[in-house]
């Protein structure tokens, strides 16, 4: 890596063969396997892309294993986004087609009043978050911010209907 | 290795070239501003401009290709500041001859070229390294980074520069050379 850094052409190849199958295990490791194969590659490139950046004094395998890293969170990032947007359409759909049984109503208007309680339990904000995202909208806040308050919230609820010793 | 690998190995190479190529670059943008100093004092500087444009491809092409000829690139610059500076400070302070109507710029070019050659001659890498190659690089980029500065006096200026750069170099290289 340090000779490919330098811009030993010749190197090329030997680094190739030792970089990839580690990378693609790594991927294979953290992701699916229809997802592993795409990431492994986008981080190969990206290792190459940045070779002349290469700092001689780190290891080498440690430094890609870092950008093939990076890329898994944001593959995962990216992941989360698709589910969150699809969602509400999905469950709206789901609604549409299923019609509950007077069991299941009777369960979820159970689950609604004591989410209800929780929700009272909660401070207003993470109350009102929680709200906007189970309707689907979102507040006048970057999408990354809001994602972050939601996940908060969400652990509070959590701890909120865990301690009310209902769950 | 396999269809596959053999087409992902393609894209890291063409990869790894435009990483280089990107990374080269943006170091040697660097120097357009110091290109773009005669317009500070130079009536014409348009030839001079056109020195500092192709020392920053010769720059950028160097960084790209690496190894040896990278090798040559900060010598070479640290080199051909000299012969920059100087005849721009002194077209700055004042003497603001026409273009090879006096004496006293060819001398300056002269004085700045072996000043520059002398810097050359200690900060160059050894002639016999990697045949010589990075030691050439650095030369030129001495030339080139000088002859922003001297283009200001016109060819006069720039041949007074590279025959001091020359005359600066050679002994420092010669005793450089005979120490081992």
């Amino acid at each position: 890596m340090e000779r490919l850094a330098d811009g030993d052409r010749s190197a090329f190849h030997p680094v190739f063969e030792l970089l990839w199958p580690p990378l693609r295990r790594f991927a294979a490791r953290h992701l699916g396997p229809g997802e592993a194969d795409d990431i492994a590659q986008e981080a190969l490139l990206r290792v190459f892309r940045r070779a002349a950046e290469f700092d001689p004094s780190r290891s080498a395998l440690a430094w890609a294993l870092g950008i093939a890293a990076y890329e898994i969170r944001t593959a995962r990032r990216k992941r989360q986004r698709r589910r969150e947007e699809a969602a509400p359409a999905g469950t709206l759909a789901t609604a549409r087609d299923q019609k509950p049984t007077p069991e299941e109503t009777a369960m979820q208007d159970d689950m609604e009043s004591m989410l209800r309680e929780s929700l009272g339990a909660l401070r207003p904000e993470d109350a009102e978050t929680l709200r906007l995202y189970s309707r689907g909208e979102r507040a006048h806040v970057a999408a990354a911010t809001f994602r972050k308050r939601v996940e908060r919230a969400l652990t509070r609820l959590r701890a909120a209907w865990g301690t009310d010793g209902r769950r | 290795m396999d269809v596959a690998d053999a087409i992902l190995a393609a894209r890291a190479r063409r990869a790894y070239e435009t990483g280089r190529l990107g990374s080269a670059a943006s170091r040697a943008l660097p120097l357009l501003p110091l290109a773009c100093l005669p317009i500070l004092c130079c009536p014409d500087p348009a030839r001079s401009i056109a020195c500092g444009v192709a020392l920053v491809a010769v720059v950028t092409c160097c960084l790209w290709r690496g190894e040896a000829l990278r090798r040559g690139v900060r010598p070479g610059l640290i080199a051909g500041g000299v012969p920059l500076m100087i005849p721009v400070v002194a077209q700055a302070t004042g003497h603001l001859c026409g273009i090879g109507r006096c004496l006293i710029d060819p001398t300056i070019c002269i004085v700045a070229g072996v000043a520059g050659g002398i810097a050359l001659g200690v900060f160059a890498p050894r002639p016999r390294e990697a045949h010589g190659i990075p030691l050439v690089t650095a030369s030129l980029i001495a030339g080139l980074t000088g002859s922003v500065g001297c283009w200001m006096y016109g060819l006069v200026g720039v041949a007074g520069m590279v025959v001091g750069l020359l005359a600066g170099a050679a002994p420092v290289l010669a005793v450089r050379r005979a120490r081992g």
